[in-house]
């Protein structure tokens, strides 16, 4: 059984307007106006048990509120979840128990206290046995590398720090599910790239059901093989990486050594080309024409080193979400239409 | 499972301490500040009894009576301020930044973790306060030579001192503790509908300046003052919190009580029951208006 | 000089702004402000009850009680007088938010920007306190216009008018340099907060915001008299209830001009020395 289904899932927010000018300040003291925004509409998926999952999505896209929709932060205004058989808006303290949700922009800790008192309220709050709470922390801490970092106020740790406590926080009653709403937002490469080796052999042990969004797209390379792409409040694309860049880019990129410099001259009017640093040229070929764009240049030319690869996957990415978001815009032209 | 409430609780009162201790000259500066606030209010009663006798003709507020009037509302006050007020405004906070997140996602009930993380312990020291006024008040009225018993309007009053009277005050301060609580819980969920609500501490000493004086004011201040009376008896229960367990040691009025004085302690204990649903009822309505702040 | 008017500007229009979006809060602070005050009538009343001979009733229809020279009129009268007193010389929030800049770095900002600090604060106080006045006139109208018989001496004359409007505007601006010295304070010291509340506390005394000054004893007025508290709330009410007359009228105007250019100077000598000490600090 899937252990998070997610059925015609929807959620509007009223924002208010504000308003230019004085006068219509005044004004708004007595009425204000008000547009719906559809942060989620209509979404549905099931996650399998031990799945990685990522949200992608531009900013404002609705991967946050769908995070805290499943955390049960927040109600929908239609549609249905379960996340291991609960619905999480229900806030069952069964629930509530069996996942956790960290997110990279707000922290749980306390600011002024070292992070293992934090830690001990939590042990409390989920009610974990003293030995198993000491067992989880200590492999934790070690894991992470902030054993030394325990006994320090919060306030005076590194914002990577900061996030490898909130995150040992989080996990410290051992949830199935975890959603991580950008928790290397800010973080430095070097600190990123430990969250992420983190977590991918923290789920490799465990396989529990990690479902995360990033706009970084290192991490998400890293660690999900599944991707979720989330525009304008729908879900737009829903399968393996390797197909966002089948589907979403038609083109590969070849970069030739070439014997001699001379030879980039006759190359240089090469359509699409990115760079050229002799003697290397860098291009841009659809994915049709390599083998004979390719066979073409290799019979006029002499080459030291050939590579062929997909584009970078932020590219694709982004041109993914304006792709999305053109297509949601035109569905919901025609949809006002009729 | 239920999670262990009392083991939270005493872990948020031990992260404070710790906590006000790692501050401790604001820690200091926090407990001389309450106490100069309560001697200054202390102040200006010496200086309205330099005028007058009493508080209301007749009421049996006295300067002795009043004081230990004056020290009830202190340790209720005391009681609020270490373990409700830092709590409540940090609760509006939570809903402004958005970190009321955190607060729903724990497998404990809501309203409990948002309403005791901080224990501000400086506050204490007024409650102390208190009780030395108290004390001192207590033993000026009863040390006196009942033949020489005070005269009021009222004419020759008796008042006898029994050892019941200290845990009856102890569950009546209780009780007004719970209703203070209800009151303040109220407040600040409100800030779920109105957004900031930078003025808590100004409601908050607005409403509760009513209860810091004895209710025969208003009861003999017209029709306005009945109506202010009425309101904050039955609607907003806060003038039980002070005047009945500061009836119970004080007895203005003599011993034993008048039958009214009877009937509204009873009132206090159906009022405080009564607030505290009030107030589970507003909170969870307003967690329903929470939309959380988009990070 | 005139690319400052305009920044200012800009800052002061956005402060209203800011403070009209959270209108509910601020309709509701507006009524419940005058709460304390009906306590404070209630509470007068049942004390010039006991002090005056029973049934009585003096030419001015309240009872014949007298302390330190308020009949009871007088009292009540006073405690309106000091609302609005305070409406002008109250700086909400003003020592925290300077403090708070100072401790989470934002304060950088005016050392970056080519703005000033208090001339930004300022133009946001006034924008502050004209919205209040702006959606507060209806309340306070009424509130009078209710307890006009209070005012048992109507309207004093135009020239005390004049002192009493003059003093108003100056409490207005010893208020706002006042704590803005607090809040500067938090330069050299993080938590202010304990110092915002001993100067609450000195204000709710010294200032007469809870008992019309005359109250005290001689020796302690005496010396609250050399202080600068008074003309936060005192003066403007006894001014205008014709407690402060003539001459010393205009001593104390001029005492109170005086205090409000010693806190500009003083807040402009902690404000340089702030931001020295805060640059040397390395922030």
């Amino acid at each position: 059984m899937a252990i998070i289904e997610i059925k015609n899932l929807s959620k509007t927010y009223k924002v208010y307007q504000k308003q230019e000018g004085l006068l219509a300040s005044v004004r708004g003291l007595f009425h204000r106006e008000h547009k719906e925004v559809h942060a989620v509409r209509d979404i549905n998926m099931t996650v399998e048990e031990g799945e990685f999952v990522a949200f992608l999505g531009p900013n404002g896209a609705g991967k946050t509120t769908t995070l805290k929709l499943l955390s049960g932060v927040i109600n929908p205004d239609g549609g249905t979840a379960t996340v291991m058989g609960h619905v999480p808006w229900e806030r069952e303290n069964e629930y509530r128990r069996k996942f956790a949700l960290v997110m990279g922009q707000k922290n749980q800790l306390w600011w002024d206290l070292p992070a293992l008192e934090s830690f001990r309220l939590n042990q409390h709050i989920y009610r974990v046995p003293k030995q198993v709470f000491e067992e989880t922390r200590d492999t934790l801490c070690e894991m992470l590398d902030v054993t030394r970092l325990l006994g320090q106020p919060v306030r005076e740790l590194s914002l990577g720090e900061r996030m490898k406590m909130e995150l040992i926080a989080a996990l410290l009653h051992q949830p199935e599910v975890l959603f991580l709403d950008e928790p290397t937002i800010g973080l430095d490469v070097v600190a990123q790239h430990k969250i992420q080796k983190f977590l991918k052999s923290y789920q490799q042990e465990r396989n529990n059901t990690i479902i995360l969004t990033s706009h970084y797209m290192k991490d998400i390379e890293a660690l999900c093989k599944r991707v979720v792409i989330i525009a304008n409040g729908s879900i737009y694309h829903d399968g393996s990486l390797e197909d966002i860049v089948d589907r979403f880019s038609g083109d590969k990129i070849v970069t030739l050594h070439l014997a001699e410099s001379r030879a980039l001259d006759g190359l240089a009017n090469l359509p699409n080309v990115i760079e050229i640093e002799a003697p290397k040229i860098k291009f841009r070929v659809e994915r049709d024409e390599v083998g004979k764009v390719l066979s073409q240049i290799l019979g006029a030319h002499a080459v030291d080193d050939i590579v062929v690869e997909d584009p970078p996957l932020e590219e694709v990415i982004s041109n993914v979400f304006s792709e999305a978001e053109k297509s949601q815009e035109a569905e919901l032209a025609a949809r006002s239409n009729n | 499972m239920q999670p262990s409430y009392l083991k939270v609780f005493l872990t948020f009162a031990r992260n404070s301490l710790i906590r006000d201790m790692s501050f401790r000259m604001n820690f200091v500066l926090q407990c001389l500040s309450s106490m100069s606030w309560a001697a200054m209010n202390w102040g200006l009663f010496k200086i309205i009894y330099r005028h007058t006798g009493e508080i209301g003709r007749g009421t049996g507020w006295h300067e002795n009576e009043f004081f230990i009037f004056l020290g009830t509302v202190w340790i209720v006050n005391s009681l609020v301020q270490t373990f409700f007020m830092a709590n409540a405004e940090e609760f509006s906070e939570l809903i402004r930044t958005g970190n009321l997140d955190f607060a729903l996602l724990k497998p404990i009930d809501t309203q409990f973790l948002i309403s005791f993380p901080r224990v501000n312990w400086a506050q204490v020291s007024n409650g102390i306060l208190g009780v030395l006024l108290i004390i001192y008040s207590m033993f000026k009225i009863y040390s006196q030579d009942p033949e020489a018993a005070e005269i009021g309007t009222a004419g020759v009053m008796s008042k006898k001192f029994s050892w019941i009277a200290i845990p009856a005050f102890l569950f009546f301060v209780g009780c007004g503790a719970t209703v203070m609580y209800s009151v303040m819980i109220c407040l600040a969920s409100t800030s779920i509908w109105f957004g900031r609500n930078q003025n808590l501490y100004n409601f908050w000493f607005y409403i509760t300046n009513f209860y810091r004086y004895p209710m025969e004011i208003y009861q003999r201040g017209g029709g306005i003052g009945m109506a202010l009376w009425c309101t904050f008896t039955f609607v907003i229960p806060i003038l039980v919190v002070s005047n009945i367990p500061a009836r119970i040691l004080a007895q203005p009025l003599g011993s034993p009580w008048k039958t009214w004085e009877w009937g509204l302690a009873a009132f206090a204990i159906v009022a405080s029951l009564w607030s505290l649903l009030a107030s589970r009822w507003v909170f969870r309505k307003a967690l329903l208006s929470y939309r959380s702040a988009s990070s | 000089m005139f690319s400052n008017a305009i920044t200012w500007w800009t800052f002061f229009k956005i402060s209203i702004h800011e403070r009209l979006i959270y209108r509910a809060d601020f309709m509701l602070g507006t009524l419940m402000r005058f709460l304390p005050t009906l306590t404070q009538i209630f509470l007068w009343w049942a004390i010039y009850d006991v002090i005056s001979t029973p049934g009585s009733i003096d030419q001015t229809g309240g009872p014949d009680g007298d302390i330190a020279g308020y009949k009871y009129g007088d009292m009540v009268a006073y405690y309106l007088l000091v609302i609005i007193s305070r409406a002008f010389s109250s700086m909400p929030g003003l020592t925290r938010g300077i403090a708070n800049q100072i401790r989470s770095g934002e304060v950088k900002k005016f050392l970056i920007q080519p703005v000033d600090m208090q001339g930004c604060l300022l133009m946001q106080r006034i924008a502050h306190k004209l919205v209040y006045y702006l959606i507060a006139t209806i309340p306070f109208a009424l509130v009078f216009w209710l307890c006009g018989d209070f005012f048992v001496d109507g309207w004093p004359e135009w020239d005390v008018l004049i002192v009493f409007y003059c003093s108003l505007l100056l409490s207005f601006l010893l208020g706002f340099f006042l704590e803005s010295c607090i809040g500067l304070i938090g330069f050299w010291f993080l938590e202010v907060t304990s110092l915002t509340f001993i100067y609450m506390l000195m204000t709710f005394l010294l200032s007469g915001h809870m008992f019309p000054l005359d109250l005290l004893p001689d020796s302690i007025g005496n010396f609250v008299d050399f202080l600068p508290f008074k003309y936060l709330a005192y003066f403007p009410a006894a001014v205008f209830l014709g407690k402060v007359e003539g001459a010393a009228m205009y001593q104390g105007l001029a005492v109170e001009v005086f205090w409000v250019v010693l806190f500009i100077v003083l807040s402009r000598i902690l404000w340089w020395k702030g931001i020295k000490h805060y640059a040397g600090f390395g922030g």
